[in-house]
């Protein structure tokens, strides 16, 4: 657990380094998904040794995002003033993203 | 008694005490607006309403939690190489799915809130609507926007998706399961695939693996986007 969990942290940090010295506009932590994926394809590591860490932070994904959940209480009245537009906007974009990769899928699958 | 509050193993206990308690109650009634995330925000929300606590005080304990979102990404990572065998003979026409769902997500959104006037910062929040909330926090802090509206929206979109996804996708005749499932993933992230899984276990990783490809692409492109339509930035 603590290796995979070194490996993690190592692959953010490594990931959070690139950024910070090449001012690209990606985030840190995207290109350490990026770059750990690469690293198991290239079996550079294994993925025995990164799994214990992984599974355990996917499991709470959805409990470490609470926190910006709850910030959004700072900005009910923004939302409040454009519930309408922003859910119009939203559900219709959802809807028309949903039908088109389901349907490039329906058509094209062997 | 506000100074207790400000502690930041508060922030922390709420937090966790929270999605602990949406999850039970989402366990004993198999319900979709029940969903333990939006349980658990609804709850503290309230909690600190009632007790006037500021946000940035429950943040002080709060600020702990959401600092795994950064690990639990490069953890997306390792999910991604574990189920892309699963994918393998499919793989161009599913990029494809993803790619242009992804993109009509992003340009969709963008210019709907265009038509009905919304101010830019919001239009900034909400471009990267569709992929999961921890990499789309991370685009709405490099493009301007506010990340809190941005999780709230997302949260709301998942749940959306997960709810009505399927249903909307079989009225409009989509009958393969593999198309259900990327579509679930592309649009609405792991809310959405969560909903995948109950339709079967294909669908739910092609969802997983969906959800994981359009939060690359919608992070690679939605910068460049909202530059297009809006300018520069604010």
């Amino acid at each position: 657990m603590l290796k995979a969990l070194a490996y993690i942290f190592g692959f953010l940090l490594l990931g959070e380094l690139i950024t910070y010295f090449f001012e690209i506009p990606i985030a840190g932590n995207i290109l350490g998904m990026f770059l750990i994926f690469l690293a198991l394809r290239l079996k550079l590591i294994k993925l025995q040794d990164v799994k214990p860490a992984s599974d355990k932070l996917i499991k709470y994904l959805v409990l470490f995002f609470i926190p910006y959940g709850v910030g959004l209480m700072v900005y009910f009245e923004i939302i409040a003033a454009y519930w309408m537009p922003i859910s119009v906007a939203v559900i219709a974009s959802t809807v028309i993203t949903l039908y088109i990769s389901a349907i490039i899928i329906e058509k094209l699958e062997k | 008694m506000q100074e207790f509050f400000q502690l930041p193993v508060f922030g922390v206990f709420i937090s966790i005490i929270a999605f602990a308690g949406g999850r039970e109650l989402r366990k004993k009634f198999n319900y979709v607006l029940l969903n333990p995330v939006l349980l658990a925000i609804l709850f503290i929300i309230s909690f600190l309403l009632i007790f006037n606590i500021d946000f940035e005080d429950y943040n002080r304990g709060g600020k702990f939690i959401s600092f795994f979102l950064g690990p639990s990404v490069v953890a997306l990572g390792v999910f991604f190489y574990e189920k892309y065998e699963e994918v393998k003979q499919n793989l161009k026409v599913f990029l494809l799915s993803v790619a242009v769902g992804g993109i009509s997500g992003i340009l969709t959104v963008i210019i709907f809130l265009l038509l009905l006037k919304v101010p830019d910062f919001i239009i900034e929040s909400l471009a990267s609507k569709s992929v999961t909330t921890p990499i789309a926090i991370e685009i709405t802090k490099l493009t301007g926007g506010i990340p809190e509206i941005t999780a709230g929206i997302v949260i709301a979109v998942g749940i959306f998706g997960n709810a009505f996804g399927p249903f909307i996708l079989k009225k409009l005749g989509i009958k393969s399961k593999i198309a259900i499932g990327t579509a679930l993933g592309t649009a609405a992230h792991g809310i959405g695939t969560a909903r995948a899984f109950e339709e079967s276990k294909l669908a739910g990783v092609y969802s997983g693996l969906a959800m994981c490809v359009n939060g690359i692409i919608t992070a690679l492109l939605t910068p460049y986007l909202l530059q297009l339509f809006l300018g520069s930035f604010t």
